[in-house]
């Protein structure tokens, strides 16, 4: 298995791994080859690079067009250019005809995207790719759980969006961890005062949180939601049965993420109080730390939401 | 099976103004214009399908980027074999298996979905790149109008197949100067197009689009160049064969009443070329 630091050389390393075992898999890149930390692959399979230029629309019919073949192409860029600008190529040349291509979307949120400012980064992809049938949606909280989530999206017939941050969050999962086929894996059982879930690269804020509540005599499950929309959320609802207040913290806009889908699962099944932590606004440019943290994603702030809604 | 392409031609049309009246809409123009186009794919001898086996590994593949064209497409599909011909009284109707606008799971023979403009050349680019990889000998053509040339992503996928010098990929303008709203030329000209195409590094073959034979040797033609894709830039008058319809935008995508059909269909059967 290759080395790899965080979600982008995690997607390199997978995609490497995965045409050195024999799989027919294809990196189609949009001027992105570095960006995805993909150059090694690159150079090691050079018949499995395809260069598409800065051209997203492009790139994504490409990928559908080699799918048609039996090809296993993988679309790596930033989350919004594929999501937004190729969307419509995702929906109706991929998803419509159930192609079996891959996507992986990387600089999500506001943390992902970190100094590069508005423009590079995506609260918004979730929402989209949610309302396409036949996608899966993977939200690999660090790199091991990504390097894990592109061995298995090859392995899925149709096609499946990997959502990826800036590649420096930190690391939570160890190496071996499985990426939960139950789309949950809970961190922290500390007890079912609240259940706080999140996805993606605010994990090791969630954990922090659920740690100082303890030390306020307030106990709380944290869990790390992996697969968003998927087809059986049995797992996740009998986290959340255990309990009479949800929060949800994402990286994402508060509308069509992790807590839409939370709050879908809780009206349609047990409802609960679902309390979301989330994007209402354009973010900016600054360090990710900053960033998440005025977006209310810090460990302080998260501790405090779930204790002043449990009027504590 | 030997063919008359021209009696076929005919044909093609009478179904085209026939399925487009009993659906009660849909796009006869284009679809007209397309005839020569697509007679000439399926029927002369230039793409290789089995209507038997509509997914037959080794086939050719017809990507339809202009998707509002889909008359043209399922009657030239029914006519060589791949459902019945009867099926195309059933055109936009529910559960039917042919969409308004193409989709693969529905109807035998086609690659993919088309109908949002300007894409059809990205996808043909990378079934053609696949088979390159794959070192088979087989060729992807893909009919695209003038008009969506207007969409930026045309030109991406002008940039990409001679990058990879992709040889086997074969576009065809259907280039009839009328879009929806009114002229090419007004709204937003192609002026100079061979050389824009040119320029961009493709083989570009003029051929008159109502010329089936010449059609056919314009393909034969492309499949003999080497190492950059070819583009077949097809004149052809949109309306085709029918006098009221003929370089009118209003039967872009206008349904012809039954008036309209009796007077079509006239025409249509007494053309004689």
């Amino acid at each position: 298995m290759a080395k790899f630091k965080g979600v982008r050389e995690a997607f390199a390393a997978a995609l490497t791994d995965l045409a050195v075992e024999g799989k027919d898999v294809y990196g189609v890149f949009p001027d992105s080859l570095s960006a995805m930390r993909a150059i090694a692959f690159g150079e090691k399979f050079p018949e499995r690079y395809v260069e598409c230029g800065i051209a997203e629309q492009c790139a994504v019919d490409v990928a559908a067009g080699m799918a048609t073949t039996g090809a296993i192409p993988f679309v790596g860029s930033y989350a919004g250019f594929l999501t937004m600008r190729a969307g419509e190529q995702m929906r109706t040349f991929v998803g419509y005809t159930e192609l079996n291509v891959k996507f992986a979307g990387f600089n999500a949120g506001c943390m992902g995207g970190e100094r590069e400012g508005v423009t590079h980064q995506f609260y918004e992809d979730i929402a989209f790719v949610s309302s396409l049938p036949n996608f899966k949606i993977f939200t690999p909280a660090d790199g091991n759980q990504m390097y894990h989530a592109v061995k298995i999206a090859a392995d899925i017939v149709g096609p499946v969006y990997l959502r990826g941050g800036s590649g420096k969050e930190p690391t939570v999962f160890p190496e071996d961890a499985p990426f939960s086929p139950d789309g949950i894996t809970v961190c922290k059982d500390y007890g079912t005062d609240a259940v706080i879930l999140s996805c993606g690269h605010v994990l090791d804020r969630v954990i922090a949180a659920a740690d100082l509540l303890k030390a306020q005599g307030i106990n709380v499950t944290a869990a790390d939601i992996n697969i968003l929309y998927g087809d059986n959320p049995a797992k996740i609802l009998e986290v959340m049965a255990k309990t009479n207040l949800v929060v949800t913290v994402e990286d994402h806009n508060i509308n069509g993420g992790l807590g839409s889908y939370i709050s879908r699962l809780a009206t349609e099944n047990r409802p609960v109080r679902v309390k979301r932590i989330a994007l209402e606004d354009y973010s900016e440019s600054g360090a990710a730390k900053d960033l998440g943290d005025k977006e209310g994603f810090s460990p302080e702030n998260i501790c405090a939401v779930v204790a002043k809604t449990l009027g504590k | 099976m030997e063919v008359n392409l021209k009696e076929m031609c005919r044909t093609v049309r009478e179904d085209i103004l026939t399925m487009i009246h009993a659906a009660g809409s849909g796009h006869p123009g284009g679809s007209l214009s397309s005839v020569e186009i697509m007679v000439a794919l399926y029927f002369g001898d230039v793409m290789k399908v089995d209507a038997k086996n509509p997914d037959w590994n080794d086939r050719d593949r017809f990507i339809l980027s202009k998707g509002h064209v889909a008359p043209v497409l399922y009657s030239v599909l029914a006519r060589k074999g791949f459902f019945p011909v009867e099926e195309l009284g059933t055109l936009r109707k529910f559960g039917s298996i042919l969409q308004g606008h193409p989709h693969k799971a529905h109807t035998p023979g086609l690659e993919c979905s088309a109908g949002s403009l300007g894409q059809g050349l990205s996808v043909a680019n990378g079934i053609a790149l696949a088979f390159k990889k794959l070192g088979t000998g087989q060729r992807v053509y893909c009919l695209m109008g003038d008009g969506e040339l207007q969409e930026g992503q045309i030109w991406e996928a002008a940039m990409f197949a001679p990058q990879q010098k992709l040889d086997n990929v074969c576009a065809i303008v259907d280039y009839n100067h009328v879009q929806l709203d009114g002229t090419v030329e007004e709204i937003k000209s192609l002026d100079n197009l061979p050389a824009r195409w040119n320029d961009f590094g493709w083989n570009v073959i003029e051929v008159d689009g109502h010329d089936v034979n010449a059609l056919v040797h314009a393909f034969k033609l492309a499949a003999l160049t080497k190492d950059r894709p070819s583009v077949l830039i097809a004149h052809t008058v949109k309306g085709k064969g029918v006098s009221f319809m003929e370089g009118d935008c209003n039967w872009h995508g206008n349904c012809p009443n039954a008036e309209q059909l009796a007077q079509a269909l006239a025409e249509v059967r007494g053309a004689t070329s």
